[in-house]
């Protein structure tokens, strides 16, 4: 057999070792062992140019010795590589003898790389070198082949690792001869969400595995793309609704795609939830919005109470308007922004405003300072009180008309009745008593005027306790005192407080004087118990019940108590049962009055205070 | 590297072993057994577990000692410096990851040369001799060959500590320095045929005609008669297959046994590769030994002991000839200690390993 024979025969056998492999290490390596055998050389190596965004350089696939840091010959190969950062093709092929005097050769792998081929006591001849050219190509193909191939299997691993990670139900799907989009895989959300288990699902049609709930009529399609539309499909517990996407994946051979199914059930229902709060807080009668702080702010929401209290067109009137020009004062925008920034929230501050058209108004303003996006924000709500502030002003002038002008006026009358009595002839007493009990009648009622001012003025904060025998001995001395004829039984009763304060022997007095000067009994005889509530729990509230043997408290005076206001058809004769009622209300309490057969009943419930004894 | 070697009756191994692994000069033992029922007793195997030094080795047909070789006894073989013994089991399953066996920094941790010893018909020879060349390639100076017997019989062959193993490898590191000669003195005379359908070591088509077909044509062009399958045996010894390398003597295939068209060999036959029809005669075959030993002797390494391992078939072939084979390797004067074996393995320090038939592998071992 010639040379040339036998040369053509063993690149043939060569080329029988070039293939791929399972990996790329293993397809370089069987290809390096075939290389090494075939033309006798001892040692050998693949080198992999890699060029990355780092750097540019080597990167070792295979070697025979496995460990070439201790071969001399593959050491000196390597050492004499092409600069990486040129074009390394125009370098090689390259030969060269290590300092033992083996013989090497650095080979082009075009588009892959270098391969390198060591001998010991010979050399690969140069006929040879040339007539590996074809094969150095087929084994470059090779491992470019496995690379991309290996590369596309790390994508495919980590596409599957994120395919199974997603938390929401994915499915990929592809279409067949027929044209129906079969499962491919599903991950294991779908599963739990759909009800079918990998095995199941694979090869089925996804119209098969998703069917839409039909809720209005309408048709729906689970494999059609629908963005933005959320659809209601049947699941492994009934139905949820769903955003569904569908994704081609580009670069297949067949048609394929991606769905994915994100469960919005849940934000759905928040979603209904805010939208009722939002109706509820635009339908409010009081004005919500948000204001930035300092000197002038801006409005950043309003809702339409605020639109309807500041006699706005429309919300966005607010946006050329700085809060300042609200206010009526020129400083009292800048000192209620330091006050809510410094104190962090305000309650209940009463505001002089005006509307956008200019018309006055008395504002309420409960709010708080909040940190939004490194700014702060004011979320206020603002409650129209004009018509409260003016009631309010109407009753201080009521008021001092009442105990001032009127007492005056009484006081004069008083003093031009006693010269007239000492003026005029006998024969006209009854009618000179008549007009000194009249005047007195209207003191006493100024004075109720001014006890019920203190009432208010004391508000319902109710911080005493009131020890109910001590409080009754009190009384039925005072009654004995005022009312020598009259008769108090006070029934004996455990030791028991209430939560009140001085306001409550204002009331039972008012109480226990109305049933003596209403009776009309020559000895009337009236009866306070004190008891645990029959009408509530009684382990937190008393009953103090006042009765009479008089002709009971008149209908008109009960129901105008009753429906809490007066009419000119439906009113009073005085303030004494007002001022009963108003006092239990401001103590937290309530006011039961009753008609008994001897006469009239009315029982206040009030607060227990907390003590170590019950009334029991 | 100090070498001892005494051949000794299997009556009297016990006491050989023994006492050359008490010796101080002693630190590692290689025995070369001829098959006897002895080797595979417990007691044999209790001698092995306990000697004090490693000891690794075989039994082959015949040994050789000093010029001489028997197919009684065996060759009790001490080494001054501690070998390091790796066993490589399961040699015949094709999941046996050899590669994974082997440790790889043999060579940086200073030992130059492995003795290699197979059990001849374990089936996936090849496949771990080239995990050695991956490995090691020719950083370690590899020599060695097949053991096992020439009868039908197969029995355990390999000799380690455990006790005498079959279907596996024993590789025993050292640190002394080798060079190694390989040749066997065989010529082409036809080809090359392609190997069209093969499996394993079982040739069954060349160019596509049956193997024994094509390969009796040749031999009746040569040696003039009809080749039959009965006759086959005779003629073969003489007329192996060659398997060609670039720049290399040709790696010898022994066909041993005929079926049906098909010929099985010694040593893998790969599919797609091309053989050719060799032949030698006596002068060849003792002047490719001449030149193996002339090889190993003329190396960098100054030597202290030959190492012979020659074919068992060589022997058959050459027959009162193969006397001048072994003077052609004791005519350098140094002890020769080796064995006739099933196939052999040897790395001259150039080229590729492989696993040879009918070849002649002689090693120069030198001092540490």
């Amino acid at each position: 057999m010639t040379d040339r024979q036998q040369r053509i025969q063993t690149l043939y056998e060569i080329s029988l070792s070039i293939g791929s492999k399972r990996t790329l290490a293993e397809t370089a390596d069987d290809a390096l062992l075939g290389y090494l055998q075939k033309l006798n050389c001892s040692v050998g190596a693949i080198y992999r140019h890699r060029s990355t965004a780092e750097r540019v350089d080597y990167e070792t696939i295979a070697t025979i010795p496995a460990i070439p840091e201790s071969n001399n010959t593959l050491q000196a190969a390597f050492g004499a590589l092409p600069d990486a950062n040129g074009p390394i093709g125009e370098q090689l092929p390259i030969s060269g003898r290590s300092e033992e005097g083996a013989h090497f050769c650095l080979f082009e792998l075009p588009g892959f790389g270098v391969l390198a081929l060591g001998k010991h006591g010979g050399r690969v001849d140069e006929i040879t070198r040339s007539a590996l050219r074809p094969l150095n190509q087929k084994l470059a193909e090779a491992c470019r082949s496995k690379l991309i191939e290996t590369q596309h299997r790390i994508e495919r691993n980590r596409f599957e690792a994120v395919f199974d990670a997603i938390p929401e139900p994915v499915v990929s799907t592809v279409v067949d001869d027929d044209g129906i989009e079969r499962v491919k895989h599903i991950n294991t959300p779908f599963e739990e969400t759909f009800g079918y288990s990998a095995a199941a699902a694979h090869g089925r049609p996804i119209g098969a595995l998703i069917t839409p709930v039909v809720t209005d009529g309408s048709h729906s399609d689970a494999t059609v793309d629908r963005s933005d539309e959320s659809e209601t499909f049947a699941t492994a517990d009934g139905a949820a609704e769903f955003l569904a996407r569908k994704v081609a994946v580009d670069g297949c051979e067949s048609d394929e795609y991606i769905h994915l199914y994100v469960d919005i059930s849940e934000q759905k229902q928040h979603q209904h939830e805010l939208e009722r709060y939002e109706r509820l807080v635009e339908n409010l009668p009081i004005g919500v919005y948000r204001t930035t702080p300092g000197t002038d702010g801006e409005f950043r929401l309003v809702n339409q109470g605020l639109v309807d209290i500041l006699e706005a067109e429309t919300a966005s009137d607010f946006e050329s308007v700085a809060v300042s020009e609200l206010y009526v004062g020129a400083t009292e925008r800048k000192q209620f922004s330091d006050l809510l920034v410094e104190q962090g929230s305000v309650d209940g501050i009463e505001l002089e405003l005006q509307t956008l058209k200019g018309n006055p108004i008395w504002a309420s303003v409960t709010g708080r300072a909040v940190q939004e996006n490194g700014e702060t924000v004011f979320e206020l709500a603002l409650q129209d009180v004009t018509e409260r502030k003016e009631r309010q002003q109407q009753l201080a002038v009521l008021n001092r008309v009442l105990r001032h002008n009127l007492r005056n006026a009484m006081n004069v009358i008083k003093g031009n009745t006693r010269l007239l009595s000492e003026a005029v002839e006998t024969g006209f007493e009854p009618h000179i008593n008549a007009i000194e009990q009249r005047v007195e009648s209207l003191e006493q009622l100024s004075n109720k005027a001014g006890t019920m001012r203190s009432l208010f003025d004391q508000g319902r904060e109710v911080t005493a306790t009131v020890e109910m025998s001590s409080l009754l001995a009190e009384l039925k001395a005072d009654f004995e005192s005022s009312y020598p004829e009259a008769t108090l039984v006070v029934e004996a009763f455990g030791p028991v407080s209430v939560q009140a304060d001085v306001r409550l022997k204002m009331a039972l007095d008012e109480l226990l004087d109305n049933a003596v000067v209403h009776n009309d009994s020559l000895k009337p005889v009236v009866t306070v118990s004190v008891s645990p509530s029959t009408a509530k729990s009684p382990d937190r509230w008393v009953d103090i019940t006042i009765s009479d043997d008089g002709p009971g408290i008149p209908a008109e005076e009960w129901q105008t108590i009753e429906t809490g206001e007066e009419t000119p058809l439906q009113h009073g004769t005085g303030l004494g049962l007002w001022l009963v009622y108003w006092t239990v209300s401001l103590l937290g309490g309530t006011i039961e009055l009753s008609a008994v057969d001897s006469g009239s009943q009315v029982v206040l419930t009030l607060p227990r205070a907390p003590t170590a004894h019950s009334a029991d | 590297m100090t070498v001892t070697s005494t051949v000794v009756p299997s009556e009297d191994l016990h006491e050989t072993l023994v006492s050359t692994a008490a010796s101080k000069s002693t630190d590692g033992i290689v025995l070369l057994a001829t098959p006897d029922e002895a080797l595979l007793t417990d007691a044999f195997e209790s001698t092995l577990q306990s000697l004090s030094v490693p000891v690794f080795g075989g039994i082959f047909p015949e040994i050789i000692h000093d010029g001489i070789n028997t197919d009684s006894g065996a060759l009790v073989v001490g080494l001054s410096t501690e070998p390091a013994v790796t066993t490589v089991e399961g040699l015949s399953d094709s999941d046996t990851a050899f590669r994974e066996a082997l440790d790889p920094r043999l060579p940086a941790k200073g030992y130059e040369t492995a003795f290699v010893f197979v059990d001849a018909y374990s089936k996936q020879i090849e496949q771990f001799i080239e995990a050695l060349f991956r490995t090691y390639s020719v950083e370690l100076s590899v020599i060695g060959g097949g053991a096992g017997t020439l009868g039908d019989e197969r029995m355990p062959c390999l000799i380690t500590n455990d006790g005498v193993i079959g279907d596996a490898a024993v590789i025993a590191a050292l640190h002394a320095p080798t060079t190694v000669g390989v040749n066997h003195g065989y010529r082409e005379i036809a080809g090359p045929f392609r190997v069209t359908d093969a499996e394993g070591s079982t040739l069954h088509t060349l160019d596509g005609r049956p193997a024994f077909e094509q390969y009796g044509e040749v031999l009746e062009r040569h040696v003039g008669g009809t080749v039959t399958p009965e006759t086959f045996f005779e003629v073969a010894k003489s007329y192996p297959f060659g398997i060609s390398r670039l720049d290399g003597e040709q790696l010898v295939r022994d066909p041993f046994a005929v079926d049906d068209g098909s010929m099985s060999c010694f040593g893998n036959v790969p599919e797609g590769e091309f053989l050719s029809v060799l032949t030698g005669d006596a002068d060849s075959l003792v002047e490719a030994t001449r030149t193996a030993a002339g090889h190993a002797a003329s190396g960098a390494v100054v030597p202290e002991t030959l190492l012979f391992f020659d074919c068992i078939s060589r022997v058959l072939y050459l027959e009162d000839d193969f006397d001048r084979e072994l003077a052609a390797v004791t005519s350098h004067g140094l002890p020769v200690v080796g064995a006739l074996t099933i196939g052999e393995i040897g790395n001259d320090g150039a080229g590729h390993l492989d696993y040879y038939n009918k070849t002649a592998v002689v090693g120069a071992i030198g001092d540490v």
